[in-house]
């Protein structure tokens, strides 16, 4: 059976590769603002302190019988609890920021092993939220996923300006009266909110993937954020179809299978481009 | 007439290390300065009090009359180009456009006002043909005017420059010299150099900022030197 046939027959794969799609928008949105910023460390931190929410989450639900919670909530909680934290660090306790930004890594991490050690028959899970496997994402969380990635691409649409002002020069932004500090928090916390997004297609482990590669790519071959933003979209998209299309063919794990495309294309695109630089 | 700068006994320090003794510094609206000074003297911090991005330990700055902080949007900074990231993707069109951020609307879209004032910026910068550019891409005269009309856009009273030839060719500073003299008069120019020929032919009065500030003419800076009567080498 084909990859097209598949998909006719399997509603699971239909969610998969929606999922997929939608999240590329913020993969290339997002990810281009994390490249240029260069925050790719702090996107980082964030991804890996959400698995301390997937287990705060699961154990809640299976341990301690809150039925209504899920893995996705946990999530969510966690990715902006670390976003104010780390915006914290950096507004206040610029020195050491980087040192805050591992120490949340490895905490977040750290707790989130604790949880789901404490919660019954869970292991096989656990990588599912490691290296991803969009197969677990429930129709709830489709819809949730969605509405997210409508509101973070509407909240760029009006903020976009200001967002390019603060990234490429703060000093110019402050003179000009934007208030460079908000700024600065609200793109941590739509950071945050991808990830939590991305997380659903390829996993904690290779989120980092899907939020620097495709800007990385296309921050090759264009003169302006804007138009970097449509070109990551689109290599997003295609990493994560054909990924997802090569992942059912070979059977591979999914999440694996786009990472190691994306990587790949990155790899490739910087052969092609560099030597023509120098 | 009202300074357009004013700094009355201001001091400054970075932790335990002063940096800025008890100066007092007037600046008439329209002049063209020169600030000049070793390294590490204190002519970066003396343009960020000015700029309101530091607080004076003690003393008084006024912009226009305000405290700097509120005075903002009677400013244009033009910082130096070595400080940006080459390959940031932004074209010299948008760097310009960035300059009426202040202007911008809720929704974050530009108006036609803005666009023509970004136009007329780089038109005025010689730039028109290059504003589709990367504004990595530049070279070091070009970006520094870009940098220039992003500053002027939103038509300020006060233009403060942070060493505009620093790194760039003969040719290119003196296009840049004649840029900021059709300026001079309209508006009240403050640039800090390492040009001394500079200091002394281009501008109309000079600050030497080196822990406390003296102000003099161009051509007693000249005397300064030829008599040795600064204590310490000022450059």
């Amino acid at each position: 059976m084909s990859f097209f046939e598949a998909l006719l027959n399997n509603p699971l794969l239909v969610s998969a590769l929606i999922a997929g799609i939608a999240s590329s928008f913020v993969s290339g949105i997002i990810g281009s603002y994390v490249v240029v910023k260069r925050i790719v460390f702090i996107g980082g931190s964030i991804s890996h302190s959400v698995l301390g929410g997937i287990g705060l989450a699961l154990w809640l639900e299976r341990a301690k019988g809150v039925l209504w919670m899920s893995p996705l909530y946990g999530a969510l909680f966690a990715a902006v609890l670390s976003a104010l934290v780390i915006g914290w660090f950096h507004l206040y306790h610029r020195q050491r920021e980087d040192s805050a930004i591992a120490a949340l890594w490895s905490i977040g991490m750290a707790m989130g092993v604790l949880f789901i050690a404490q919660t019954p028959g869970f292991n096989v899970e656990l990588t599912n939220f490691l290296i991803g496997n969009i197969l677990w994402v429930s129709h709830t969380d489709l819809y949730i996923l969605l509405a997210l990635d409508i509101a973070v691409i509407l909240i760029v649409l009006c903020m976009h300006k200001r967002f390019l002002a603060i990234c490429f020069d703060e000093e110019h932004a402050l003179l000009q009266g934007l208030s460079v500090n908000a700024l600065y928090l609200l793109l941590l916390l739509l950071t945050a909110i991808s990830i939590v997004l991305l997380i659903q297609v390829v996993g904690i482990i290779l989120v980092m993937t899907m939020l620097t590669i495709p800007a990385a790519i296309s921050n090759l071959y264009t003169v302006r954020l804007s138009s970097m933003m449509v070109i990551a979209i689109g290599l997003s998209m295609l990493f994560c179809v054909g990924g997802t299309a090569a992942a059912y063919h070979l059977d591979w794990p999914g999440g694996a299978t786009i990472a190691l495309l994306a990587g790949l294309a990155y790899v490739v695109s910087l052969l092609v481009r560099i030597p023509s630089r120098s | 007439m009202n300074p357009a700068i004013h700094l009355e006994n201001v001091s400054f320090a970075y932790q335990d290390t002063p940096v800025l003794k008890k100066v007092t510094i007037n600046i008439r609206p329209g002049d063209f300065v020169g600030i000049i000074g070793p390294n590490g003297g204190g002519k970066t911090t003396l343009l960020k009090l000015i700029l309101g991005f530091l607080k004076p330990l003690s003393g008084k700055i006024e912009v226009f009359g305000m405290q700097p902080q509120f005075a903002r949007q009677k400013l244009g900074y033009v910082p130096q180009i070595a400080r940006f990231d080459r390959q940031f993707p932004i074209s010299v069109y948008e760097l310009v456009l960035s300059g009426r951020l202040s202007f911008l609307p809720w929704y974050g879209y530009y108006g036609k006002a803005d666009k023509l004032a970004a136009l007329e910026a780089l038109e005025m910068m010689g730039l028109s043909r290059l504003k589709d550019k990367a504004f990595g891409t530049l070279s070091g005269g070009q970006a520094q005017r870009a940098l220039i009309a992003r500053a002027l856009v939103s038509d300020p009273e006060l233009l403060i420059l942070d060493e505009p030839t620093a790194s760039v060719d003969s040719q290119a500073e003196a296009d840049i010299y004649a840029i900021l003299k059709k300026l001079s008069g309209k508006k009240t120019i403050l640039m800090v150099t390492h040009d001394l020929k500079a200091a002394i032919n281009e501008v109309q009065q000079v600050i030497c900022v080196q822990q406390e500030a003296i102000s003099l003419s161009p051509h007693e800076v000249c005397e300064h030197f030829a008599f040795g009567l600064y204590h310490k080498p000022l450059l």
